[in-house]
């Protein structure tokens, strides 16, 4: 059995800049309602031809993926898990798009093949030749979540001594609408994009930028359940889902206000992995000793050792994540 | 020390061979298939045969008491008749679901009303609730939530294998105390949009499917949903409930090859079944029969063979896919299976590889025949996906434990 699981590297394409860490000190500030990440410079991570072939979404989860696992000195991880709300949404709305428009011939194979929710798990599992654990989940905004907490289980298992787990999800201007009026992006929230790869490894003795300590799951707990969950995790402070949204903000109220509370939606935005970036933030800041002013609404940053992840998916899915400092840094 | 072993005290199914298990049952053991022309689906691709479930949308809502009106996509209409029979075997109340996790596997989820009302989606409003029954997760929710409160969701998406992946994380779960019982499978429909997507690919056969054969030359789509309650020994003792049958072991393996096509030499496929015999403390010759993922494309009867010969050798058990009855529930297929098998291990005999002729090179000959009367103790059964996403069970008769 391990002793702890290190969190070795996590890279992010988002709205912020991308692959870097700017937005601790420089965020960009948007006014606009559906905002598109910043796109790297792919050539490093993927051929012409192949960039040519595959969707936003498959470039950013390589970029990340490949950045993540060679920033960590992994290059076969044991496992890859990923979550996504939508999967490729731009080349399934266009396989859709076609097919109700102009009927079903002539319909593109690859539109049809990206749209299938695993295949960021399985290009970088190709890329790398890796023939390990190999899954992908799809559960709204708690897709990173599940992922995190499958990776959380073959670690106690003892199946695997290292994951990559991310969550990916890209924004069409015509799904924008379509999740507006669904509600999955709400009043006053920035509807965005997010790719992010974290690389896990037990007892790895490599520098890390903190340790994870437990991922808890529930589905529309009771009160009672959600009080025994938060008397189980001691924590300097609390990143939680808020985003300035009223009905999505009433969600967080039985965290009361003992603990600081700090949050990254107001700098990413909202899609189905932007509790993915909730994790990369609580790393990052865990890296730092604290918490950047930017999460805490300018009142300066929280110095912590410790931190809670809360994540609650329209009111009924809640997650807790607990990542801790590395011992005796 | 001993596993504590994980248990199957329900299972639920429906597909193209029977709306429940007993109806499933009778199928296998007449060895009638399923696939036939297009009935519900409507698509100008009558060409295809296709394994549907013989109910419309407006039938399963009345069986399963849904107001009409309510929002609702026929991937989780199916599940819930599935969710429904299994719950109903393993005894579960709706106060009991308050600690049972469940973990649904689909790809397609709500798109079947996605295909029909997306220009409703774009120029108006009058649709808007089926927006929100597009993605995978609420499709699980929907299934979910007409039976009570669940303690735990989430949903697996890794294409044809998303079912099987969906049981080994339940498995998995249980073997590490996080719940006493976990509901697992998947839940798949037809719709336009993948028939139209595996006929981009030029992967579906325009006649009766023939998995293993030297003339087969694609899968028929069918549709469906299974689910199987995971239990832990103590718990089903505690509950006082009779195991069906136990998970002995699983493995999930990535071929690494590319996101349509297996690898010659079926690396993931051998490396999830080997997984699955190490993990079951099993040898191959204790295997007696192998349900395969045997779609009937050329190129996954071919690889899974070489898979197939690499682990079992000189004693490769009886095999056969039952998807020349079903047709290929996609998402759905690894619990399908899974009940198949259930059902194989219980009844004492191994299904038919329904319209099998002739043996191909370099590929395994299935069983052409069902073969009554045959006392089982463990069987094994595939599941491979897009993207090399391959997973394999090994299911065990109870007295095995």
């Amino acid at each position: 059995m391990y002793q702890s699981i290190d969190i070795l590297s996590v890279k992010q394409i988002s709205i912020q800049q991308p692959l870097c860490e700017e937005w601790m000190e420089t965020p960009l500030t948007y006014t606009g309602d559906f905002v598109r990440a910043i796109d790297p410079d792919f050539r490093q991570f993927v051929s012409p031809a192949e960039a040519r072939r595959l969707g936003k979404l498959l470039k950013r989860a390589l970029a990340t993926s490949l950045s993540a696992l060679s920033e960590g000195g992994i290059q076969n991880p044991d496992a890859i898990i990923t979550g996504t709300g939508f999967g490729s949404i731009e080349n399934t709305e266009l396989f859709l798009d076609a097919l109700v428009r102009e009927g079903e011939q002539m319909l593109k194979p690859t539109q049809f093949m990206q749209s299938t929710h695993n295949t960021a798990s399985s290009l970088v599992g190709i890329n790398t030749r890796s023939h390990g654990y190999n899954s992908t989940y799809s559960q709204k905004g708690l897709s990173f979540d599940s992922a995190l907490y499958d990776a959380w289980l073959q670690f106690r298992l003892g199946k695997i001594e290292n994951a990559l787990v991310g969550a990916h999800d890209e924004m069409s201007p015509v799904f924008s609408g379509f999740v507006s009026k669904a509600g999955h992006v709400k009043k006053g929230e920035i509807c965005s994009e997010a790719a992010v790869s974290a690389l896990l490894e037990a007892d790895s003795g490599k520098p890390a930028m903190c340790t994870l300590k437990s991922v808890q799951i529930l589905n529309r707990p009771t009160a009672q359940e959600l009080s025994d969950v938060m008397a189980g995790i001691k924590a300097d402070a609390i990143i939680t889902g808020r985003s300035g949204n009223p009905e999505n903000d009433s969600w967080y109220s039985f965290l009361g206000n003992e603990v600081p509370q700090c949050s990254y939606k107001p700098l990413f935005g909202v899609n189905f992995s932007s509790s993915a970036l909730g994790f990369y933030t609580a790393a990052c800041s865990l890296k730092a000793g604290r918490i950047p002013s930017v999460m805490n609404a300018g009142k300066g940053p929280v110095p912590c050792r410790s931190i809670l992840l809360v994540n609650v998916v329209e009111g009924r899915h809640y997650s807790f994540t607990v990542l801790e400092a590395v011992c005796g840094k | 020390m001993r596993r504590e072993p994980v248990l199957i005290t329900g299972c639920g199914i429906t597909c193209a061979i029977g709306l429940d298990k007993s109806q499933v049952l009778e199928s296998l053991l007449a060895n009638r298939t399923g696939v036939g022309p297009i009935r519900y689906l409507k698509t100008g691709h009558t060409e295809f045969p296709v394994g549907e479930v013989s109910m419309s949308d407006e039938e399963m809502e009345r069986a399963m008491g849904i107001a009409p009106g309510t929002p609702t996509t026929r991937t989780a209409l199916m599940g819930m008749m599935a969710m429904h029979e299994a719950l109903a075997q393993a005894g579960l109340s709706k106060d009991d679901l308050n600690a049972v996790g469940f973990v649904d596997g689909t790809t397609v989820g709500g798109m079947d009303k996605s295909e029909q009302y997306y220009l409703d989606f774009i120029g108006n409003d009058s649709r808007n609730a089926y927006i929100s029954t597009h993605d995978c997760g609420s499709c699980s929710e929907m299934i979910a939530d007409r039976f009570g409160r669940f303690k735990f969701i989430t949903t697996i998406s890794t294409a044809c294998s998303s079912a099987a992946n969906a049981i080994e994380l339940a498995a998995d779960m249980i073997r590490l105390g996080e719940a006493d019982i976990v509901v697992a499978g998947g839940s798949e429909c037809i719709t336009k949009f993948h028939l139209n997507g595996f006929n981009s690919l030029m992967i579906l056969d325009h006649g009766q499917c023939r998995p293993f054969d030297a003339r087969r030359a694609g899968l028929n789509l069918g549709e469906g949903a299974a689910f199987i309650v995971l239990e832990s020994a103590r718990s089903a003792a505690r509950r006082g409930v009779k195991p069906v049958a136990q998970l002995s072991g699983y493995g999930n393996a990535c071929d690494a090859f590319h996101q349509t096509a297996s690898s010659p030499d079926g690396e993931g496929a051998y490396r999830a079944m080997m997984k699955a015999l190490d993990d079951a403390g099993l040898r191959p010759q204790d295997i007696d029969y192998i349900n395969a993922h045997g779609t009937g494309t050329p190129n996954n009867d071919l690889s899974e063979s070489q898979a197939m010969k690499r682990v079992f050798g000189e004693c490769l058990p009886q095999v056969s896919s039952t998807k020349s009855l079903t047709g290929h529930t996609t998402s759905a297929s690894g619990s399908i299976e899974t009940v198949i098998c259930i059902l194989a291990l219980q009844n004492g005999f191994t299904p038919a590889n329904y319209a099998f002729e002739q043996p191909d090179n370099g590929v395994i000959v299935p069983n052409m025949n069902l073969e009554p009367e045959r006392e089982m103790k463990h069987v094994l059964c595939n599941s491979f996906g897009f993207g090399g996403n391959d997973s394999s069970l090994v299911i065990s008769n109870v007295s095995e434990y």
